[in-house]
């Protein structure tokens, strides 16, 4: 059990290039942080920069109350689970596992015994002399859980480790590793760029997006109060449907909903963000817009329909429940609740 | 392929087995000349099948000083399995640490060295044979050991193929050693040479056989004939006297001086191929 | 890649073997060999006077210089044709049939772990005028086989050896490359209906030709150096320079003739030949590596 403590992390690559634009994050004990965001975005490199693999070039990293930024990885207590498992190939899954503990000049009989106890965890006993080319992708990821929680370190760092798995293992391992670190209690920090995995695993979730966190927080408040644009469109399948909106010309502008928003904020709004699942049918005077439907796809338990809406020049996407059986070139009356509306300012945040 | 014709097949083995006995030929035709007395084999023209003396020219050139070399094969067959070993296994040593060093550090002057040792690519030894030896000589190194191994290992042709090698192993290996508590050292000894035991046996092969069939170096620097190896004796013996060749002698050694080599590659064929395509990308 | 990060000392522990080694054995003999080239000697080794370029003149005037490039040029010309044309029939030969490839390349290949020198005694035996099994055939064909006194034999003697020993490196390569060649596309070719003999001169052989060229500066190299045992082992060059190469004469005239200045100007020009050479196979790996 451990805190971790980002203080203004920056980290500029040789060639001068920033990534990461001072990160400020503090993980409480025991929490599991989810860090989302596209690729590019610096997500891996700030997990890297925990683990101690690239050099910080500013700001401070601390481990409880220890300023760890000039150790070395080993010296910091971490384990990592690596996206590619970056087992030994040549040696068994035992000696995989033990490797570390050796290296800390741990006792033999000690070492064999949280092996096996850990083996006994994942349910990897029957696997300790194989080696990793014998085993299965599933089977090889569970050795790299097992490598690093045989250490029982202050904190856990995933990179991306489920994404060289087939899609129904992708969930079954999802939850088999929100389980498992809830048992352990032990800090964990997690990359990825899958927003489910990030929604499901996250007691908070941080987005990132051009070396900066865009928004920290759980993954429903995430949902239902995106900070910034970014986030809005990032959180959320299919995605936030973001209207431009010109305040004289727009006949959106002119909706009560949108037109009885407190004035300050209003002048300032350029965009508005509806979500698919919150547009719903609803009669012509009440209606934010009427769709032109131009494509429906009748996905059984939902139907997502496509189409265009006079002043408004961004595709719209609406998601309805169950079927509906609409023609193309349909007309749709659709309106949403207040609550549900999002305004973002020029800069991207939040009204 | 499926579309066979059954006339092109036999044809195909006809001439293959033509050229496995071809190949065979001068070697068969030396194993039974070597299993003759002198005066048998100077009474006619080379036997094709063996003669009377069996072992016995073998046993006499591997016990008795050699006419015209003053060493026995056996010393010289110890001259040519050191020099080979030493050589192999020198070269792969310090080819490996010179390729963990230009692949898993970055240091001021990393640019330097990488371009110091692959020059060596360009130039073989014989090229600068005459300075070379002229080196050697001012080190005091005539007629030893490392006289005869250190400037053939001056090549960076283990070198480049340790490095193509590093460069595939996926970076995350040495981020989890880092993160399991393994230094370089550490990581060089319980993960990299494991992981090159395949290259270091094809290199190995590769080596060897450069080793050991040397002849240009071996003669030069070795004027103490206790030094001299195997393959470079031969000439001494075959021109010893003025009188007719003994071949007898002639092709016993031979024969010994190019058992050791093909037993190595005939064994590790699978190496040898490797090693081969391998070295000259 | 992942690198090692706040080490100063590791590397340089690690490269000063190699570093040794090569600045002792190559860059010394390497800059000796230069420097060399350009000071004339006294017989004895005693003194020596700043020349210029005159020992690379003398080199390319000397008529026997001319000579033993001469030879040089056919010696490997003939070695390297000669063994590439029969290494690539076995090795197509050994594609073709399926029931004992393994078998015939692995006897196919040995005699690569012969020593040129070591081969070329095996080949004298057999072209010993007196007892030889070859020559004795030669002899009722009507042609006298004697290479101590015939230079175009004594060099056919040569070349045969080194021939022998080389088809082998040479049949590796080809069979290796063979076995690249997706049977995807002989199978395509066989249902645009090309026969055999045009499926390999216009599928395989061109797929073959990197590897061709390859093996042409390889098998070039081999013959300027690797094959001085061979020489060495049975003619020493004779009879008359008909067998002596570029790599000889250095041999002759720096270590027995003691002629340091010349041997050595003849040194820097083999060096810069075979340089050529390799920066030519360089930039040709580089051109392959787009592909």
């Amino acid at each position: 059990m451990a805190t971790l403590t980002l203080n203004a992390l920056k980290k500029r690559y040789p060639n001068g290039h920033l990534t990461l634009h001072g990160i400020d994050l503090k993980v409480a004990h025991g929490e599991l942080i989810v860090i989302v965001g596209p690729s590019g975005c610096g997500k891996s490199t700030l997990l890297r920069s925990i683990a101690g693999l690239e050099s910080i070039t500013e700001g401070d990293l601390w481990i409880d109350d220890t300023r760890v930024n000039d150790k070395e990885p080993a010296q910091r207590d971490i384990a990592m689970v690596f996206q590619n498992y970056a087992l030994y190939p040549h040696m068994t899954v035992f000696d995989n596992m033990a490797y570390a503990l050796k290296n800390r000049g741990i006792p033999k009989q000690e070492c064999e015994q949280k092996v096996r106890e850990t083996a006994k965890l994942l349910g990897l006993e029957e696997l300790l002399e194989r080696r990793p080319r014998q085993l299965s992708g599933g089977q090889r990821q569970r050795v790299a859980m097992g490598r690093a929680i045989v250490r029982s370190p202050k904190v856990f760092l995933f990179d991306e480790p489920l994404s060289n798995l087939d899609a129904a293992l992708r969930v079954q391992m999802r939850l088999e590793i929100r389980r498992l670190l809830k048992r352990l209690g032990t800090t964990a920090i997690y990359v990825t760029h899958d927003q489910v995995e990030a929604m499901t695993l996250a007691d908070r979730l941080v987005v990132m997006n051009g070396g900066q966190v865009e928004q920290v927080g759980a993954p429903l408040e995430l949902y239902s109060r995106p900070a910034t644009r970014f986030v809005a469109r990032f959180i959320g399948s299919p995605s936030m449907n973001l209207i431009t909106l010109e305040a004289t010309t727009s006949p959106l502008a002119k909706h009560p909903l949108v037109r009885d928003m407190p004035a300050e904020p209003m002048e300032k709004a350029a965009t508005l963000g509806i979500r698919p699942e919150h547009l719903r049918i609803t009669d012509p005077l009440q209606a934010l817009f009427r769709l032109e439907v131009e494509m429906v796809e009748p996905l059984g338990a939902d139907t997502l329909v496509y189409g265009h809406a006079a002043g408004i020049a961004e595709q719209i996407v609406v998601r309805l429940d169950g079927i509906h059986p609409l023609e193309e070139s349909a007309q749709l009356y659709l309106g949403a609740e207040r609550e549900n509306l999002h305004f973002f300012d020029v800069e991207g945040r939040r009204v | 392929m499926r579309y066979r014709r059954p006339g092109l097949d036999v044809f195909s083995h006809l001439l293959l087995i033509l050229a496995v006995i071809a190949f065979l030929f001068p070697v068969w035709m030396a194993l039974t000349a070597a299993t003759h007395s002198r005066t048998d084999l100077y009474t006619s023209i080379a036997p094709l099948w063996f003669g009377s003396e069996g072992l016995h020219n073998f046993i006499s050139v591997l016990t008795e000083p050699i006419p015209g070399v003053g060493a026995s094969a056996s010393t010289m067959l110890l001259n040519s399995l050191v020099m080979s070993l030493g050589i192999a296994f020198g070269k792969i040593a310090i080819s490996m640490l010179a390729a963990y060093a230009v692949v898993f550090f970055r240091f001021p002057g990393r640019a330097l060295c990488f371009w110091l040792i692959f020059m060596t690519l360009m130039l073989p030894v014989e090229v600068r044979i005459v300075p070379t030896y002229q080196v050697v000589a001012d080190l005091h190194m005539l007629n030893s050991y490392p006289g005869m191994i250190l400037p053939l290992m001056a090549s960076a042709t283990a070198t480049f193929l340790f490095r193509q090698f590093f460069l595939t192993v996926p970076p995350e290996l040495l981020e989890a050693a880092r993160v399991d508590g393994a230094g370089p050292w550490k990581f060089l000894w319980d993960i990299l040479l494991p992981l090159s035991k395949t290259n270091i046996a094809a290199l190995f092969v590769i080596m060897f056989l450069y080793g050991w069939n040397q002849y240009l170096w071996p003669l030069m620097i070795t004027t103490d004939q206790s030094w001299t190896t195997v393959v470079v004796s031969l000439k001494q013996l075959a021109s010893a006297s003025d009188a007719l060749v003994p071949w007898q002698l002639v092709t016993a050694m031979a024969l010994l001086a190019l058992i050791p080599p093909v037993v190595v590659i005939i064994v590790m064929q699978r190496y040898f191929v490797k090693g081969l395509v391998d070295s000259e990308k | 890649m992942a690198t090692f990060q706040h080490q100063r000392l590791t590397p340089w522990l690690l490269l000063a073997p190699q570093l040794v080694v090569v600045g002792l054995f190559f860059f010394w003999p390497a800059g000796q060999a230069i420097y060399q080239s350009l000071f004339t000697q006294d017989p004895f080794g005693l003194a020596s006077t700043f020349s210029g370029l005159q020992n690379f003149i003398d080199v390319l005037h000397d008529p026997e210089y001319l000579a033993a490039f001469t030879v040089t040029i056919l010696f490997t010309l003939s070695v390297a044709v000669a063994s590439l044309c029969i290494a690539l029939l076995l090795a197509v030969l050994a594609d073709r049939v399926i029931k004992g490839s393994r078998f015939y390349r692995t006897l196919l290949t040995w005699p690569y772990a012969v020593a040129p020198a070591v081969a070329a005694v095996l080949w004298s035996f057999l072209f010993d005028p007196s007892l030889g099994r070859i020559s004795h055939f030669l002899e009722l064909v009507g042609v006298h086989w004697d290479h101590h006194i015939n230079g175009g034999q004594a060099l056919a003697l040569v070349i045969i050896a080194s021939v022998w020993v080389h088809v082998s490196y040479n049949f590796v390569f080809f069979l290796a490359g063979l076995q690249a060649i997706p049977k995807s596309l002989l199978e395509a070719a066989a249902i645009d209906a090309a026969g055999p003999w045009r499926r390999f001169w216009t599928i395989t052989f061109p797929l073959l030709s990197p590897i061709m060229f390859f093996l042409l500066i390889t098998n070039t190299t081999y013959a300027f150096f690797e094959t001085f045992g061979a020489i060495d082992a049975t003619t020493a060059g004779g009879p008359g320079g008909a067998t002596r190469t570029l790599i000889y004469k250095i041999y002759e005239d720096g270590f027995k003739g003691l002629d340091v200045g010349h041997s050595a100007a003849q040194s820097v020009l083999l060096m810069i030949l075979v340089a050529a050479l390799t920066l030519v196979q360089f930039r040709y790996i580089e051109r392959k590596a787009h592909y």
